[in-house]
């Protein structure tokens, strides 16, 4: 009975650290998605998504304010993106070069501005993060409730997201329009409807996003900046993006499944079991190997994906 | 045609330029509404240069575009659309992946929300307006490409064209198709609206109203249709008397198979693609391919080239099988292969033209000395290929992606024949060529032919074949409808094949 | 109509590239970054002339500043090159990082069963086994691309993730940990196997000579070989390379193994050069940071020298910068990529001009 009882608590703690787990990927995939969708690679999801957790983090210790945290986060996200925008949309600098090149900014600029902004004090301060905000009524539902609905407000975004990202992608006049890009840029060009500007806003959303997917690592939970503290989320992010075969539903589904290994691998951290850490931490960048490796379709790309489109 | 009919577009004095390439040159002209006006010349003449600019994908350097007398600036095809163009690109635009009505419907309308049933009301009206037979709801991938024509079509009237810009528009369909294709054109005019056919098929140019011929960049002239000949408007496209087009009577088809293909079936993407092809092909002999482009022509090629596996079938090479061979070994049993995408599948541009003639030999003790490649090699057998082929370039070490599609096409063919000991496969070896370089694309084939060469030809082109092929294999959706003998065969006879109408072609 | 002209620019891109543009594109990036960076020391509160006069007094002030400028420039000439091979091919091998850690590990893994053996047996074992690290980490990727069609920059970048808690597995509390040792790091290294110093006063070892004859093996490579003849083509069109018979696979194959190779090399010269031990924080960042100084050497091996020779001056100025204006020398990872990024805008930005635009 008792056995039992603490094979159902374990459970229920798997299942609130999968979806907690799952918010900071979850909100960079759905904006690394559209993005993709407009014919765009963005493989600087990794430094947006370090400089919003670090901006973040350091708006909401100067400002006392944890939305602002979130706020300054999704500024930093659109102007890293913005960047990226104007290099490989206009200038038609190789995305991954660039991507790259905004990652290694990230890194470093984290790094520094980490040491410059908090020098001599020998641990970054802690501040409060987001708590959770219940939600009346359903998460007082026996089992699921506690999972589901008590969690934090961000991560009630990240998931009401996925319907919302879906309805706009497949159901209005400008998903169609995002979707077009990403397909064939030609027929949007021929229509007199610009292309770059369409894939612009995509991108800056997807950077908008990963700044916010950011934020949620440093105020949403840890409650402090760690140098490097995405550790190849952003990366995992692109990989989810490819399992999910750039539907979002299907990407929810992959962002669960990635998160759902994290969560089990920190369990058996906690209960001690004789693993070294070491192959844990790395299980899901294995897998995520292997399931790129394994995976059965290779549909659903967009058709231009990467290719910077050019009139002539 | 009266005078006094209102001009829906008039270009003065446009002239456009690339660097150094003068691609428009002081061109006037004027389309009158309800008027089929055809722009005639040859690849290379500035016909889409200037329709792409008349669509503002280009911005003219000089000159003024007037849309029923009102100048215009034409930025983008945005402008040109609210100036009422439409434009059919000869390589369709199209979403393989959206419905027809998402194809037509994108980049239209207002609002959040993507108004299904207003867009479907409007494409129904038009359909039934212009008779063209469509389906809003089916994939664009899963349509013929005459179909992704009429699809072409209305989303240009979709957005309230009254002027129609057609680009080469008959080059993929089947003469039923195309016989289709003007019946609605002429629907078209009836209703006032203006097209702008560019074409260099004179059976289509000589059924426009007015005709208006470009060589070189320059307007020679507009003249009306029914006021000249066929063989006056070829002499004012090339500037000269056409070559003859005398076929060379020939006898002497040589013996001995060289090439047997048996019951050869592939499939791509679960869609069928080949159908139990067979056929023979002697030494000194050539084997006409004719189809519209996407009946199979690629896939054969592909596979005996060596780049893709046939599902079942065989291919044999003087008796020996050869059904999984690689692109080198068939290149060991002296197969030249000249692809019909130049650029994309012949030649890396980056390269120079003397590693471009070596291209897949890199290896070949030939082309070395010890560990490195040897220059002096691969350069002196540049030299040589550059003077046979009379290959307009500065040399061994210019680079391939400066070329022209002619000279680019001499590079292939250099290196082709050299590897073509035993068989040659050509997959449209004059696509994209002016005048000159087809008939050097002709004689250099006759004269391979006549070394014994086993030659596969296939062209869109039929003149390519009537006067080069001594049997002519037609294809549909990836079956041998018939293998006829040139001799025998009639034009209209093989445009039927190439429909899919075997009894018309027996009656014929 | 009221005449009003509206005058618009209209960006365009050139349809040849003038010779000059490209250098006046390099100043202007250049000035650029300098401008940036200038900045961020301001508002580090620090004078930029002082900061800039430190990192040069600091790279290049003595014989010892230069000696140690080379010695940090030695890793990253390796990943440059290998970044150099594999891009100009058009394979995105973004795992040098890894790879370095890689060479590291196995030239330790087979070295260290050879103590008591002369110096003329270990480092060309050390040399070989860190050739073949590399190599066969990158063959990992290669594999990968080749047979399951996964994208070489994902693998790359998931297996330098991968590799860094495999070291941390064999050190901390493993088989190679220090005995007795706290830190996450082997035990001193025997002086047999250290990479001989070539100029006393400072500690430039044999790895330095070694990167510039890998420069040039490379340059040859790149130029007159029929391998480099296949880079070139396969960074232009692999499809046609294909089509006219050359085994793509091969070649993917190949030049990922050369590319892993050259940044095996790099974890020798720092484990076996420098630090004498191995441990991760011997070999980190080399990798990334070889992208960046392979791209600013414009994929070409001299430049690559140019441009890691200038980075060693960057990271080992950083430190007298740090020193003397308090400038926290982790800016420099943040002006390297700044810089890489002003490169790459300013570049670009030659092959296009801006144009008016005429209004009726």
């Amino acid at each position: 009975m008792l056995d039992q009882l603490l094979q159902a608590s374990i459970l229920a703690s798997i299942a609130a650290a999968t979806i907690r787990i799952a918010t900071p990927l979850l909100l960079a995939a759905i904006g690394e998605l559209v993005a993709e969708r407009s014919g765009v690679y963005n493989m600087g999801v990794e430094g947006m998504m370090l400089m919003g957790a670090f901006i973040g983090y350091l708006a909401a210790y100067e400002s006392g304010s944890l939305w602002f945290g979130v706020f300054a986060a999704a500024l930093t996200g659109g102007l890293m993106a913005l960047v990226f925008a104007i290099m490989t949309i206009t200038l038609k600098v190789e995305q991954i070069v660039t991507g790259l090149a905004l990652n290694l900014l990230g890194a470093g600029l984290s790094n520094y501005w980490l040491r410059a902004a908090f020098a001599g004090e020998g641990k970054t301060p802690v501040i409060p993060h987001f708590s959770d905000v219940p939600i009346p009524g359903l998460s007082e539902l026996p089992l699921v409730g506690p999972i589901l609905f008590d969690q934090r407000v961000l991560t009630y975004l990240a998931f009401l997201l996925v319907p919302v990202v879906w309805f706009f992608l497949f159901r209005t006049r400008y998903g169609l329009i995002v979707r077009c890009a990403g397909e064939n840029p030609k027929a949007l060009d021929v229509k007199g409807v610009g292309v770059a500007p369409v894939q612009y806003a995509a991108v800056i959303f997807g950077g908008i996003m990963a700044g916010i997917g950011g934020a949620f690592l440093s105020v949403g939970s840890a409650a402090r900046f760690v140098p490097d503290m995405t550790n190849g989320r952003g990366w995992l992010v692109i990989i989810i993006v490819i399992a999910g075969l750039w539907r979002p539903w299907p990407v929810l589904v992959a962002t669960l499944a990635f998160s759902l290994l994290d969560a089990l691998q920190l369990q058996i951290q906690g209960i001690g079991l004789d693993v070294p850490y070491q192959l844990l931490l790395m299980m899901p960048y294995v897998v995520a190997i292997v399931a790129l490796a394994i995976r059965p379709s290779r549909g659903g790309a967009p058709a231009t994906l990467g290719v910077p489109y050019l009139r002539e | 045609m009266d005078t006094t009919t209102p001009a829906r577009l008039s270009v003065r004095h446009l002239t456009k330029s690339f660097g150094q390439m003068v691609a428009n040159q002081d061109i006037s002209l004027d389309i009158l509404a309800g008027e089929l006006h055809c722009l005639l010349g040859e690849n290379g003449a500035g016909k889409s240069t200037l329709s792409s600019c008349l669509y503002g994908l280009y911005q003219p350097d000089e000159g003024e575009i007037r849309i029923d007398g009102a100048p215009v600036d034409l930025n983008s095809p945005g402008d040109a659309i609210r100036a009422g163009i439409g434009m059919v690109h000869q390589h369709f635009v199209l979403v393989p992946t959206f419905t027809v009505l998402e194809n037509i419907a994108v980049g239209t309308g207002s609002g959040l929300s993507l108004d299904r049933r207003s867009a479907l009301r409007r494409i129904a009206v038009i359909c039934e307006e212009y008779d063209i037979p469509l389906a809003p709801d089916r994939l664009a991938g899963d349509l013929s490409v005459g179909e992704q024509q009429w699809v072409e079509i209305v989303k240009a009237l979709y957005t309230g064209a009254r002027l129609l810009i057609l680009d080469e528009p008959t080059a993929v369909l089947t003469p039923d198709e195309s016989r289709k294709l003007f019946a609605v054109i002429r629907r078209l005019i009836d209703d006032g609206i203006s097209v702008m056919l560019i074409s260099h098929k004179m059976t289509e140019v000589m059924q426009s109203d007015r005709v208006s011929v470009l060589r070189k960049g320059r307007l020679v002239a507009t003249v009306k249709t029914a006021e000249v000949t066929r063989d006056k408007l070829t002499a004012m496209m090339i500037g000269g008397q056409p070559p003859s087009a005398a076929r060379a009577q020939r006898d002497t088809v040589g013996s001995g198979q060289v090439l047997s293909v048996r019951d050869l079936t592939l499939s791509r993407d679960g869609r069928p693609a080949l159908g139990e092809v067979s056929f023979d092909l002697a030494a000194g002999e050539i084997l006409g391919i004719a189809g519209v482009s996407g009946n199979g022509q690629d896939d054969i090629f592909e596979c005996l080239a060596g780049l893709t596996t046939p599902d079942s079938g065989s291919i044999a090479i003087e008796g020996k099988a050869l059904l999984h061979a690689s692109p080198a070994e068939m290149a060991g049993r002296g197969v030249g292969y000249v692809p019909s995408d130049r650029f994309r599948d012949g030649l890396v541009s980056d390269l120079t033209i003397a590693e471009n003639l070596t291209l897949g030999q890199q290896w070949s003790s030939r082309w070395r000395k010890g560990p490195l490649l040897d220059r002096t090699a691969l350069d002196t057998n540049a030299e040589t290929a550059i003077a046979d082929y009379a290959i307009a370039a500065p040399g061994p070490s210019a680079r391939c992606g400066k070329l022209s599609g002619g000279n680019a096409q001499k590079v292939i063919l250099a290196r082709e024949f050299a590897k073509a000991r035993r068989i040659l496969l050509c997959n449209q070896p004059t696509r994209g060529l002016d005048v000159g370089a087809v008939g050097f694309v002709h004689r250099e084939l006759q004269r391979k032919r006549d070394e014994g060469c086993a030659i596969l030809l296939a062209s869109e082109e039929l003149d390519d074949l009537f006067q080069l092929a001594d049997r002519i294999m037609v294809m549909f959706r990836g079956r041998v409808m018939a293998t006829l003998d040139t001799q025998a065969a009639t034009y209209e006879q093989v445009g039927h094949l190439m429909a899919g109408q075997e009894k018309q072609a027996a009656a014929a | 109509m009221s005449a009003i002209t509206l005058a618009a620019w209209r960006l365009e891109r050139r349809r040849e590239q003038r010779p000059g543009a490209r250098f006046v594109g390099l100043a202007v990036a250049l000035a650029g970054a300098l401008i940036l960076c200038s900045l961020l020391f301001v508002a580090a509160g620090a004078s930029p002339l002082h900061a800039f006069s430190a990192l040069l007094k600091g790279s290049f002030g003595s014989l010892r500043a230069t000696g140690e400028t080379l010695v940090k420039a030695t890793p990253l000439i390796f990943t440059g090159l290998a970044a150099c091979v594999a891009f100009r091919a058009r394979i995105w091998n973004i795992g040098a990082e890894g790879q370095v850690f890689a060479g590291a590990m196995c030239a330790f893994w087979i070295q260290h069963n050879l103590a008591g053996f002369p110096a003329a047996v270990q480092l060309p074992v050390i040399v070989i086994a860190s050739i073949v690290g590399g190599a066969l980490y990158a063959g990992i990727a290669a594999v990968l691309k080749t047979r399951f069609s996964v994208d070489e920059v994902i693998s790359t970048v998931m297996l330098n993730y991968i590799i860094v808690y495999v070291l941390s597995l064999l050190l901390l509390n493993g088989p190679w940990s220090e005995a007795g040792g706290f830190f996450e790091q082997t035990a001193r290294i025997d002086k047999s196997a250290w990479l001989p110093v070539l100029l006393s006063g400072t500690r430039l070892h044999a790895g330095f000579l070694l990167a510039l004859a890998a420069a040039v093996l490379v340059q040859i490579l790149l130029s007159r070989t029929p391998l480099g003849y296949e880079i070139k083509a396969a960074g232009s069109n692999l499809r046609a390379l294909e089509v006219q018979g050359t085994n793509v696979r091969r070649v993917i194959l190949v030049v990922l193994l050369v590319s892993g190779a050259l940044a095996g090399l790099a974890g020798i010269t720092e484990v076996y050069g420098v630090h004498h031990r191995l441990k991760a924080g011997a070999i980190m960042g080399y990798g990334y940071t070889g992208i960046i100084v392979a791209i600013l050497g414009q994929l070409h091996p001299a430049g690559i020298v140019v441009a890691a020779i200038l980075f060693g001056a960057l990271v080992n100025g950083g430190t007298l910068m740090q020193i003397e204006t308090g400038v926290p020398s982790a800016l420099i990872y943040a002006i390297e990529a700044i810089l890489l990024l002003f490169f790459l805008g300013g570049w670009s930005a030659c092959n296009f001009r801006l144009r008016r635009v005429r209004h009726a």
